[in-house]
């Protein structure tokens, strides 16, 4: 009884940096995703592309990420892109270093690129080869024949794939607390710290965690059925 | 039915000069040379494997050939940059039909006349209804591909061909994936076709569908043109004795 009473306490004392941590999970978690599927189709695009030096990159990019832990990722990011001279100022937004911020949806970013190009080649190789032989036919260009007929119907394919992805990335997205981003993972270490409580702050996270990624794939569910149904 | 084709006017809509192709070591074709007058209809017909699919599409350039020269009225298309020009000009009705199962009817055949010719949508419109009509499909135009049957899609590969206002239209073996009983519907709409004067290159195994229709039949066997001519010439008069050993079994 006394560890659910201290548990609510815990919530209640310390909610705005729990819905502070949330808020920046979230932001982490959907630019990932945007930017993780637009660079994923392109690097899609390439692994298929007929010119050989598109394709040995995307495979060597596709093989190497999938090969090495997120975590080593993150460092490598957040250490390597100063070095490359790429610097972020380090303005503090919402008791957030942006530079640190902006490493780490980077390296999250590169991560699932890898991730997603390879659901989305799969996806478009599921199409039969007649569909782009019949548009060809019709006079459309490779372009139009990859970008309106046999990625939209890859989609559906697709689609149960990437939402898997996409709550990995929501997951995922704790690694990067190791960088000081005070996103829901960061903050229940803080907490933690503060309270000299270990297990409290750990559960309502796990449960924060759970609430977003169980809604999501709630709307997921919702939507892969709409799109079965319109396909006739 | 008898029609005027003009064999002496020396500017065929389609010339194939000493056209081979390879796959890596292996060839498909062999010298290959075929004049298409506009206006005739040639049946392609032969044992499996013998190049003939291959053949037909090479003409719009599905295929890239390894040797000799295509020409289309006035361009040699295997040199040409425009290919989807070309294909505009060029139709094909391919074996699996190749609709597109997340468009209606309707909108299989309306795609590529508005987004690639860029016409107007209501005309598109008016004439796709009246395509369909010609296909006796009309009715069909607000379903999906995938509620309908196997002769039925075909023909509505045939109408979104014909939307382009093709000036060719290849057939790659259009009966082979139907059941028996459809395969007469399909082959009454191309044989209405052919009579409209349509140029018609068809690649098929339907022997009676050849010696009526075709003007001339060419018969293809392990890469090579092995006879061709009039239906009678080659149905009844074959000289060659492969010619001749396939068509009694085919018969």
């Amino acid at each position: 009884m006394s560890f659910l009473s201290s548990l609510i306490d815990i919530t209640y004392k310390y909610r705005f940096m729990l819905l502070n941590g949330a808020k920046f999970t979230l932001i982490v978690s959907i630019s990932t995703i945007m930017f993780g599927l637009i660079f994923g189709i392109l690097m899609a695009m390439m692994k298929m592309s007929k010119i050989f030096i598109l394709r040995a990159f995307a495979n060597v990019y596709v093989e190497f990420l999938r090969g090495t832990p997120v975590l080593v990722q993150i460092f490598l990011v957040f250490y390597g892109l100063p070095i490359m001279g790429v610097d972020i100022p380090s303005i503090v937004i919402g008791g957030v270093d942006m530079s640190r911020l902006i490493s780490g949806i980077v390296a999250l970013t590169i991560n699932t690129t890898a991730y997603v190009c390879e659901i989305v080649r799969s996806g478009i190789q599921s199409i039969d080869r007649g569909q782009t032989e019949g548009a060809l036919a019709l006079g459309m260009s490779p372009t139009r024949t990859m970008y309106c007929i046999v990625l939209p119907q890859a989609m559906k394919n697709i689609f149960p794939a990437m939402g898997n992805e996409f709550i990995t990335i929501i997951k995922t997205s704790s690694q990067i607390s190791v960088i000081g981003i005070a996103e829901l993972m960061y903050v229940a270490d803080t907490v933690r710290g503060i309270s000299f409580k270990p297990m409290e702050p750990l559960i309502i996270v796990a449960l924060i965690y759970f609430v977003i990624t169980f809604t999501i794939s709630l709307i997921l569910k919702r939507i892969e059925k709409f799109m079965r149904r319109s396909n006739r | 039915m008898e029609k005027e084709i003009n064999y002496t006017d020396n500017a065929p809509i389609m010339k194939i000069k000493n056209l081979s192709k390879s796959y890596h070591t292996l060839p498909v074709l062999k010298d290959i040379s075929l004049d298409v007058q506009r206006g005739e209809v040639i049946a392609i017909i032969g044992p499996s494997g013998s190049g003939k699919s291959t053949l037909l599409r090479c003409m719009n350039a599905l295929e890239t050939i390894s040797g000799g020269e295509i020409w289309f009225k006035d361009t040699c298309i295997n040199r040409m940059k425009k290919l989807p020009k070309l294909r505009t000009e060029v139709g094909m009705v391919f074996q699996h039909f190749n609709l597109f199962p997340n468009m209606t009817v309707l909108k299989n055949i309306m795609y590529s006349p508005i987004k690639v010719r860029k016409e107007k949508k209501e005309d598109v419109e008016k004439r796709a209804i009246e395509l369909l009509k010609t296909v006796g499909l009309e009715d069909k135009k607000d379903v999906y591909p995938d509620t309908l049957s196997g002769g039925q899609k075909q023909r509505v590969a045939i109408a979104r061909a014909l939307a382009m206002n093709p000036e060719i239209l290849l057939f790659d073996e259009p009966t082979s994936a139907l059941d028996p009983e459809m395969v007469g519907e399909v082959l009454s709409v191309m044989k209405n076709l052919a009579q409209t004067g349509m140029t018609m290159l068809v690649v098929t195994h339907e022997m009676g569908f050849a010696k009526e229709v075709a003007d001339r039949v060419v018969f293809m066997d392990e890469g090579y043109i092995l006879e061709e001519g009039k239906p009678q010439q080659i149905f009844e008069e074959a000289k060659n004795e492969r010619v001749k050993a396939f068509l009694d079994k085919m018969l």
